[in-house]
């Protein structure tokens, strides 16, 4: 980093790290999260996982162990391997497989068709259902108790190729950091502006830049806000990974932790895409802030930045299908396409090449951005009016 | 003697509009330059040029040889702005080490600290800058000018709103200043503080230079008047 670069970075990172204002932001979110947390965890403690078995449900069961008894419904003739084929053509959609060993495994075997993301599917409990069902008009209760107690119902979700279907463990990660460049925007938006309008609002760029190039100031600035960007994220993630880590064993994240797949190359590009939109980001307000000279001005031009940088949202029933000329078109705008990358990454419905595609546009697009911020700041430092679009020309 | 800036047919238009037609002068190294003139002459907007807030319509503005960039120059320019101002929300001594840092000063902290003792401010080291007076922000912003002792100093009427207090502590700096030898270029409308510390003066007029030279050469050329008289006979022309 050049000597001037990282000047004007150090002082722009202390500066901020000494405001109280900045560890209230900093520490508000996550004792927002401590909460939401807190009331999601009360709430969840009446979570029903004992679904009702609804009459269109078709339901098909094989049992080797011979729990149920002769008069029994669903129970078909033929093995594991028929079970799942009806699965995968339609003909039921729960099917279930009791092992002959399943007095001592304890465990039995739950297949269903899953392409979406649904985190919890209680299905699987069913089956306990039907044998308490079943065996209430045969046996009595201490005998249900013991067996329909403590055994396993190993949940086997498939897609329509009967392969094993996780996709939302694929998605976990480029949501959460989906989810963390979301919260980046919210975070830091406005102090990308402030700083770079502060040095207009109070007359002193015309001083600094006689000490140091607008590029060095502003490639600087942009790197201290990156940092703090950095600081608050992980004041942000940390409280989440403690918690999710204390909770490993809790019967809604257990299941969320164990299904979590993680694949580098996605990672690697995930990472990517969030460090350049980043960049992206900060440059476009760095760009706007440059272009005006109060930070009322400013809040109402990077206004309409960063509704189009949020507006995948608004159609994300549409990037969970194949991708129409709609998204096709959000995937490779620049403002757009740090989301809309990460939800159709997300949602499995994109490429390794488009992805990177996508990854390129924003990463060319941020450097322009930080570009024009660089001479836009120099050419502008002396506009101390309101924003005329002449200033724009080149002076 | 050498020249440390050197003006050469400078042109500036603004929307189609001249507003510098062909001025050239030279400042030298060391010396004390008075660039005079009324409000929307054009004065600022030469220094503007020079400095590279503004790209000129046509000629050359120079210094030490070439054009102005504050991180590839062995000229340290120290400039104190018409429009200027500081970190409100920084302390003094936070804000006095960022520039000296960036200045290139070794020890910015200790050369701000003898700075704030010498105008009195040394109890306000920690204090925002908000909470001085105006009085007290000039003499912070005059320290960052002229911190690490610049061999080229620009100063756009320095003593605009100084009470007499602080306008003599600026005239003594500068005038230690240009005892070390530093070269001074002043922008200002008191024609007594022009006679005190320059040595040589450009009078613009309309972005016309009307009168240049030494302020004996000046005053010559318009029959022994003071640089006060020649002012107001300059700019009295067209009422004539």
């Amino acid at each position: 980093m050049n000597s001037f670069t990282f000047k004007v970075a150090k002082f722009e990172i202390v500066r901020q790290l000494k405001k109280p204002a900045f560890w209230a932001a900093t520490l508000l979110m996550p004792l927002l999260i401590g909460g939401i947390y807190f009331i999601s965890f009360i709430s969840t403690q009446d979570v029903d996982m004992n679904p009702t078995i609804d009459e269109d449900t078709k339901i098909a069961i094989t049992d080797d162990a011979g729990i149920f008894g002769p008069s029994a419904p669903f129970i078909i003739n033929g093995d594991k391997e028929y079970g799942v084929e009806m699965v995968k053509n339609g003909e039921v959609d729960l099917y279930f497989y009791i092992p002959a060993d399943f007095a001592e495994s304890k465990k039995a075997e739950f297949y269903h068709i899953s392409e979406g993301l649904e985190i919890f599917n209680f299905d699987g409990n069913i089956l306990k259902a039907l044998m308490m069902q079943d065996a209430s008009t045969r046996v009595d209760e201490l005998d249900i108790l013991a067996l329909t107690s403590g055994y396993e119902i190993v949940d086997n979700k498939i897609n329509k190729e009967g392969e094993a279907s996780n996709a939302l463990g694929k998605a976990i990660i480029p949501f959460a950091i989906g989810i963390t460049f979301f919260m980046f925007i919210a975070l830091c938006g406005n102090r990308f502006l402030l700083t770079v309008v502060e040095e207009k609002e109070n007359r002193i760029s015309e001083m600094i830049l006689t000490s140091v190039s607008s590029k060095h100031l502003i490639v600087g600035k942009i790197i201290a806000m990156l940092v703090l960007g950095l600081i608050q994220i992980l004041a942000l993630i940390i409280p989440v990974l403690i918690l999710v880590i204390i909770n490993r064993n809790n019967q809604l994240i257990g299941p969320i932790v164990a299904m979590i797949e993680v694949d580098p190359l996605a990672i690697f590009l995930s990472v990517l895409l969030f460090i350049v939109s980043s960049v992206f980001y900060a440059g476009t307000c760095t760009f706007v802030g440059s272009l005006v000279s109060t930070a009322k001005d400013a809040s109402s031009f990077i206004g309409p930045a960063i509704i189009m940088m949020v507006f995948p949202l608004y159609f994300m029933q549409m990037f969970m299908m194949e991708p129409n000329i709609v998204v096709q078109i959000m995937t490779y705008f620049p403002f757009s396409a740090p989301i809309a990358l990460m939800l159709r990454s997300g949602f499995g419905t994109i490429t390794t090449l488009e992805y990177c595609i996508g990854l390129l546009v924003v990463a060319i697009s941020a450097v322009i951005m930080t570009k024009l911020a660089i001479d836009s700041f120099q050419k502008n430092a002396i506009n101390f009016g309101t924003l005329k679009l002449k200033w724009l020309k080149k002076r | 003697m050498k020249s440390i800036v050197e003006v050469k047919n400078f042109q500036m238009a603004f929307d189609g509009k001249v507003v510098i037609k062909d001025l050239s002068f030279e400042v030298k190294k060391g010396e004390v330059f008075g660039l005079l003139g009324a409000n929307g002459s054009g004065k600022t907007t030469t220094i503007r040029a020079l400095l590279g807030f503004y790209k000129p319509t046509g000629g050359e503005l120079l210094v030490d040889g070439k054009k102005y960039n504050p991180e590839d120059t062995n000229v340290d320019v120290g400039y104190l702005p018409e429009e200027r101002g500081l970190y409100r929300k920084e302390s003094v001594i936070d804000t006095m080490v960022y520039f000296g840092e960036l200045k290139g000063i070794k020890e910015p902290r200790e050369w701000a600290l003898r700075y704030l003792e010498r105008v009195g401010l040394l109890d306000k080291v920690n204090e925002k800058v908000e909470k001085l007076s105006g009085g007290q922000q000039q003499k912070v912003q005059l320290g960052l000018t002229i911190m690490g002792s610049p061999k080229l100093l620009i100063l756009d009427e320095p003593t605009k709103g100084f009470d007499p207090m602080n306008r003599r502590l600026l005239i003594e700096i500068i005038e230690e200043l240009h005892k070390k030898g530093t070269a001074v270029i002043m922008i200002t409308h008191y024609m007594d503080e022009v006679e005190k510390l320059c040595d040589r003066a450009l009078l613009l007029k309309d972005g016309v230079a009307r009168a240049y030279g030494t302020i004996a050469e000046i005053k010559k050329e318009f029959g022994g008047k003071s640089l006060d008289q020649i002012f107001v006979d300059v700019y009295g022309e067209e009422n004539e």
